[in-house]
């Protein structure tokens, strides 16, 4: 124990005498000179989520919030999963009729590794990377639920999707304690960059974005992947 | 396939080493292959962002921020993840960082652990140590495992196994997993690793990562990565060690908005990795209940102390200046004797070896500034290449092995002949006389004996002119001033 203080205090005492003479610009200095807020209106901003989720192969369609219960079982059935996994706050009217659901409260690794696929929430999009963020919450559930299984269907509101990465940052002043960023399913490049979708995590990811903000205003009847007019 | 040194302190010199890869045609190619790829990649996206020289000068100063107050970041991270339930190590150098690990290991009773890419962990020679402490390590990362089973060493920082084709990889899989009958293409090559790996991630308890960042203000760690093997890692055991450089520090969360718009486009060549992980302390009923974080100094507080080398420890490890350079693109990466290649180990090999070891590095680049150009974080690397040139040379100013020196001899016959006009002039005469016969009719020097010929043998040299200015000039009956 006492030699690992030691080290501590030593390192610290070389960084200080190294970093004593100044040399390093303070915080408020930092020029952010970026481009911090987007340009796109809603009905961009997902285009543009659907374009890039697309680019990476995850499937993606449209949904209003009334039907949104419809659109995931349509979403089940057509990809013929009979056994899902769901985290212990997904809402009750998710979980579709047919199906053998197992809540996540204590599933262990082999059960997880067993079940046909996943369904959740998510906590925002990022449209211009396409990029789907979960911290994890009762509607995401933990970590191992949206990694174990090999078919990821994860419902994102209109609402959440932001243009640029800094909006997301903007939206969280408190950060989460755990958060991951999905663009896209597993891939690797490591043999001669040739892009292999599925190696580790979830081969498959489909995305329903659901409009909650026009619903109010289009009466809830939306199809899938038509883009609406204002 | 070669089988390279990666230990700088007994790698021979760069020029020796690159010559056998330079004679190795497959490994060129692949070589090439990969980098050309990346680059393209690369341009594309950095093309489309109309904001990338802000970003990259935003996150150069994010970078200098870290470094001219990295002990009280270090103390906030340390306060916030302890906080949090992790423990926090502190490591001087590699030998006490495979200490911390190991006892952490004993800890544990772990006889395996599942391994996260992670640079510095080859830096402190981690897996031979686990090895002779009995613990049987499993890389994860595809590229990874390539090596491991293959047993080969990493030739780049962020796709380390990129000088192995796929016809070689089917072989090292076919042999080490068992499978007959394995085809070459990378689909199928990808799916044995994942059935290879799948049960060791959900039944081995310890895992042992990297860090790409550790955010000051919340004690956070983040990982970004491709494949979801990292995800296993950071989330299936029961206990996570993470090795991290003590200059992986950005300050804030926000902060993350820049690095990872810049890291992904240019490590990969991707607007995003597939996956950024991001994880504070331990979290009730969610992944490992147990977690440790070494920080590694390992000579980085002296890079700190110096004032042009500083930037050095900007780096965030993309490798961007690895594909771009003229130099690693003919030599690849084992060349470099080091786990850090290319230009950013030309400058951060030597400097982490306290300059006693890899002095040949510095010298292994032609200056032309292209590393520069694509660092996302604004490192000026031949001028520090140039500093570390300096250096080396001033380290045997004072050996009296150079007295007998040709070059040294030369040198200092020329710092004679340039102090006096009247030597000059001598040596002009004498020069001519001397290089006529070895003159052709065009006024070129084609090959020259002896010490000459170190020039000659791969470039011609002008033969001295048969008058000189001076002289020229004196005929006139102009005066000298």
């Amino acid at each position: 124990m006492t030699v690992a203080t030691s080290s501590r205090q030593s390192i610290l005492d070389r960084i200080r005498k190294a970093t004593a003479a100044g040399g390093g610009t303070g915080d408020d200095e930092l020029q952010r000179g970026y481009i911090r807020k987007g340009s796109l209106n809603e009905d961009e901003r997902i285009a543009l989520m659907t374009e890039r989720l697309r680019e990476y192969d995850a499937e993606v369609v449209e949904s209003g919030v009334a039907d949104l219960p419809a659109t995931i079982a349509a979403e089940l059935f057509a990809g013929g999963k009979k056994v899902l996994a769901a985290p212990q706050g997904l809402p009750a009217q998710w979980l579709a009729q047919g199906v053998n659901w197992r809540i996540d409260g204590n599933l262990d690794y082999a059960e997880l590794d067993g079940v046909e696929g996943v369904v959740t929430a998510a906590s925002a999009g990022i449209a211009e990377s396409g990029t789907i963020v979960l911290h994890h919450g009762p509607q995401e559930g933990r970590r191992v639920l949206s990694l174990l299984p090999d078919w990821h269907l994860c419902i994102l509101r209109a609402s959440q999707i932001v243009q640029t990465l800094p909006e997301y940052f903007a939206l969280y002043p408190h950060p989460p304690a755990l958060a991951t960023m999905l663009s896209g399913p597993s891939a690797t490049a490591d043999i001669e960059m040739t892009r292999i979708k599925g190696v580790h995590g979830p081969r498959f990811l489909h995305v329903v974005i659901v409009r909650d903000a026009a619903q109010t205003r289009t009466g809830a009847t939306s199809s899938a992947g038509a883009g609406q007019a204002g | 396939m070669s089988h390279a040194v990666l230990d700088p302190r007994v790698a021979p010199e760069f020029p020796k080493a690159a010559l056998p890869v330079l004679r190795d045609t497959q490994l060129r190619k692949n070589v090439a292959h990969a980098t050309d790829v990346i680059q393209a990649k690369r341009a594309k996206l950095v093309a489309e962002k109309k904001d990338w020289q802000e970003l990259r000068t935003a996150a150069a100063a994010i970078r200098d921020n870290v470094l001219g107050n990295l002990g009280d970041y270090l103390e906030q991270f340390e306060e916030r993840c302890t906080a949090a339930g992790g423990q926090v190590h502190w490591a001087s150098d590699a030998a006490e960082a495979r200490r911390i690990i190991l006892d952490i290991l004993r800890e544990e009773q772990a006889r395996e652990v599942i391994k996260i890419k992670t640079m510095t962990s080859a830096e402190i020679d981690l897996n031979p140590a686990l090895k002779s402490a009995g613990v049987h390590a499993i890389e994860t990362d595809l590229a990874e495992l390539i090596l491991q089973l293959g047993k080969e060493e990493p030739s780049h920082i962020v796709v380390p196994a990129l000088h192995v084709n796929r016809s070689q990889v089917r072989e090292i899989f076919s042999k080490s997993m068992h499978l007959e009958g394995l085809s070459d293409e990378p689909q199928a090559l990808t799916a044995a690793a994942r059935s290879y790996l799948r049960n060791k991630f959900l039944t081995i308890p310890t895992a042992i990562s990297g860090a790409n960042y550790l955010v000051a203000e919340t004690g956070s760690v983040v990982i970004v990565e491709s494949e979801g093997n990292g995800r296993m890692c950071l989330t299936l055991p029961r206990t996570l060690i993470t090795l991290a450089g003590i200059e992986k520090i950005i300050p804030r969360f926000e902060d993350l908005e820049v690095m990872l718009q810049i890291l992904a486009r240019s490590a990969t060549g991707e607007r995003m990795n597939p996956y950024n992980s991001l994880w504070t302390g331990v979290t009730e009923g969610d992944g490992p209940q147990r977690f440790h974080v070494v920080l590694l100094d390992n000579g980085r507080s002296e890079i700190l102390a110096r004032k042009t080398e500083r930037q050095t420890l900007r780096c965030i490890r993309c490798g961007a200046c690895q594909n771009t350079c003229p130099v690693y693109r003919q030599t690849g990466g084992h060349a470099y004797g080091s786990v850090y290649g290319g230009p950013i180990g030309a400058i951060l090999t030597p400097q982490l070896m306290h300059m006693e070891h890899a002095q040949s590095l510095p010298y292994a680049s032609s200056l032309c500034g292209a590393c520069y150009e694509v660092c996302p974080v604004k490192i000026n690397i031949p001028e520090v290449l140039i500093e570390l040139r300096a250096q080396v040379v001033d380290q045997d100013r004072h050996k009296t092995s150079r007295l007998f020196d040709p070059m040294y001899m030369g040198m200092r016959m020329a710092n004679s002949v340039f102090a006096s006009a009247g030597r000059f002039r001598a040596a002009q005469r004498l020069g001519r006389t001397a290089l006529k016969p070895f003159t052709g009719k065009d006024g070129w020097i084609r090959s020259l004996p002896g010490l000459g010929a170190k020039w000659t043998i791969t470039r011609d040299l002008r033969g001295l002119p048969e008058q000189s200015f001076r002289e020229w000039w004196e005929k006139q009956g102009r005066k000298m001033p």
